[in-house]
């Protein structure tokens, strides 16, 4: 094997490549600007929604106000609140009229008020409607059951006071809450929540199209005899063509957690959630990553690489991929998952240990046995992938199909 | 030059079982000379082809090129031939000046002299004016000629030529076959397969005829002229075919 031929292989490969707008599409488009502004533009408009949502008044439809005018003076005070009156609160008014809640306020729900020794007290309920799929009757909710709340520790105050207690009575001690977890800890958990299963995405997308025009793309074509004829050996051809994916993908990814990491802190930044002055990561995790995302675009070229060559055409290498990246995504969506702990044995299932190693280290914690294991796993089954293209590359029938 | 004996290549097929692709075939070709493989579609020329530039490899029988044997001695055998194809086999994305430095690189030659070869290249095939234009930019004929100086940019002795006039034009097809004649002039040994008469009438020194798999006959035209009482290839070659058929009845 001469490492000349490989290198003018992986040369021309690459060449060809960045001339490829397709490539040129899935290695920076995607990553850099297309995954950043899909993010962005969700949380964008999600919070844009919210905010309009927030600000538009909410509609209440109200029986029985007679029963309680204590309530409905609370409510009025509210500016966001209007109120209709009704003679009977049904359910499709909350669709019909445009209401986004009613409520049933029942004839006794003022009788228990004042609190008399010995009294029994029944507590009643003030039945409220709202449409669990509409976000203006969700607002609607949060803003009335506030309100509601307010209205109960009045009662309850005023009853205490009667017998001579205060709230306190009810409260024996009061709750502190203290978040330990540093910044860069928050953001690691942040982003540790999706940017492994994004990157692996990124690793897949990066090689697939790469791999398919450079096999099965190169047969089709013709061009592949004429590499064959050539002084090169077969295990040159496969070799310099493996190490252009890896290349193609590494670039992916890594454009990929530069946009994914700006999609996410920015606007994390923007609305006080983080301080990104406080983002640093040190050379030896980004070497970590490194060591443990390099063996998966290693993975994941020499797996794409054998279905390029095993296909008769980039059509049929296309249909063999699908199903490869749609395992990959679901081993790597488990990551998406909170409170999921991987057993040691699982951290030998590629893309999944990955994901979850990615995922560790992101959040600060650094396990040499999930980390070994991820590594003898992915290069061993990179390694299996190469060998097995290149037993493909010497086989007639394979290389000959059509 | 090129030596076959007894050559033959069996493919096995899921649905079909044993193909004989090429079954017991001899011939030879000596420098100088245009050998034609006439045959119509899967007569056996491809593979025949295929196993003399190394790609597969024969389930028996010999085959020598420039003296090496082509299972045992590849490397020196991809060192002393050519290959063309119908398919132009060309990187769409690059140039034809880093299509044949490319080429001159993956065989083995030096910068200099891959400059100096493709220099003399581009003025025998009149390729100057399109040199640094890209691949997917050319027209069939630019193409073709392309495809003539990768197979030749190492100035090998032997050119192995698969249909290298199939699917082109008139006007194409008639450079492609003057190329081949000044190859010939040139001193290079030449095995050409086609499956149009007129074509290797004209350029062949010698012609084989095969189907499924054998050479039915061989020698040259006037030769086989002689032999079956036709002046017409074509006639000749129905003759063949028919007698081959009536005997497997």
């Amino acid at each position: 094997m001469n490492r000349k031929n490989i290198s003018l292989v992986f040369k021309k490969e690459i060449q060809g490549a960045i001339r490829d707008r397709r490539t040129l599409i899935s290695m920076i488009v995607v990553p850099l600007i297309f995954y950043p502004l899909l993010f962005l533009g969700i949380g964008y408009f999600s919070v844009i929604g919210q905010r309009n949502s927030e600000n538009i008044p909410s509609l209440i439809s109200i029986t029985g106000a007679e029963n309680s005018p204590e309530l409905i003076e609370i409510l009025k005070k509210d500016k966001n609140i209007t109120i209709i009156h009704s003679e009977n609160n049904l359910d499709d008014k909350l669709v019909a009229d445009n209401i986004q809640l009613t409520i049933d306020i029942p004839e006794q729900i003022e009788i228990e008020r004042d609190y008399r020794e010995n009294n029994k007290i029944i507590p009643l309920s003030l039945n409220m409607h709202y449409d669990s799929t509409a976000q203006n009757s969700l607002v609607a909710k949060k803003r009335v059951s506030l309100l509601i709340d307010a209205f109960r520790r009045k009662i309850i105050e005023e009853r205490l006071n009667k017998i001579g207690l205060n709230s306190d009575f009810l409260e024996p001690f009061r709750e502190q809450w203290l978040d330990i977890a540093p910044e860069e800890k928050k953001i690691g958990f942040m982003l540790g929540s999706i940017l492994p299963y994004l990157v692996i995405i990124l690793i897949f997308v990066g090689a697939m199209h790469t791999a398919v025009d450079i096999t099965a793309g190169e047969k089709e074509r013709g061009t592949l005899a004429t590499l064959l004829v050539s002084q090169l050996s077969r295990l040159e051809i496969v070799s310099g063509k493996y190490f252009s994916v890896m290349v193609i993908s590494a670039i992916s990814m890594l454009l990929g957690m530069v946009g994914l990491s700006i999609a996410f802190l920015v606007p994390a930044y923007l609305l006080g959630e983080v301080s990104i002055i406080n983002v640093h990561f040190s050379f030896t995790l980004f070497l970590l990553f490194l060591l443990i995302l390099a063996p998966l675009v290693g993975f994941a070229s020499a797996i794409l690489i054998l279905i390029g060559i095993f296909a008769r055409n980039s059509r049929e290498a296309s249909s063999y991929t699908t199903p490869i990246y749609m395992v990959a995504i679901f081993l790597g969506m488990i990551s998406l998952s909170q409170g999921i702990e991987l057993a040691q044995p699982l951290f030998f299932i590629p893309i999944l240990n990955n994901s979850f190693v990615f995922k560790e280290l992101l959040m600060g914690t650094i396990d040499w046995n999930h980390i070994t294991a991820t590594l003898i796993s992915n290069i061993g089954i990179a390694l299996l992938a190469l060998f097995g293209t290149v037993k493909l590359f010497n086989r007639e029938s394979v290389i000959f199909r059509s | 030059m090129i030596k076959v004996h007894h050559l033959k290549k069996e493919f096995f097929d899921k649905k079909g079982g044993k193909i004989e692709a090429v079954n017991d075939i001899n011939f030879h070709c000596l420098k100088s000379q245009i050998f034609g493989l006439l045959g119509p579609n899967g007569a056996g020329k491809t593979t025949t082809l295929r196993i003399l530039a190394t790609m597969m490899k024969p389930t028996a029988g010999e085959a020598l090129v420039n003296g090496y044997q082509v299972v045992k001695e590849a490397h020196k055998v991809r060192q002393s031939i050519g290959f063309l194809s119908g398919e132009t086999g060309l990187y769409d994305r690059f140039t034809p000046r880093e299509t044949i430095l490319f080429f001159g690189r993956i065989n083995g030659l030096s910068e200099k002299l891959i400059s100096t070869r493709m220099s003399d290249i581009f003025k025998i095939l009149d390729m100057e004016s399109f040199k640094d234009v890209r691949v997917d930019k050319l027209s069939t004929g630019m193409k073709q000629k392309l495809s003539i100086a990768r197979a030749i940019i190492h100035n090998p002795p032997i050119l192995i030529l698969d249909e290298p006039t199939a699917g082109l034009d008139v006007i194409t097809a008639r450079v492609v076959v003057n190329y081949i004649k000044e190859f010939r002039n040139q001193g290079k040994c030449i095995i050409f397969s086609t499956h149009q008469m007129a074509e290797a009438e004209k350029l062949c020194d010698e012609i084989a005829i095969i189907h499924k798999g054998k050479i039915l006959s061989s020698g040259t035209l006037a030769e086989l002229q002689a032999k079956f009482q036709e002046q017409d290839l074509e006639e000749i070659f129905f003759k063949l075919v028919k007698v081959k058929a009536e005997g497997e009845v």
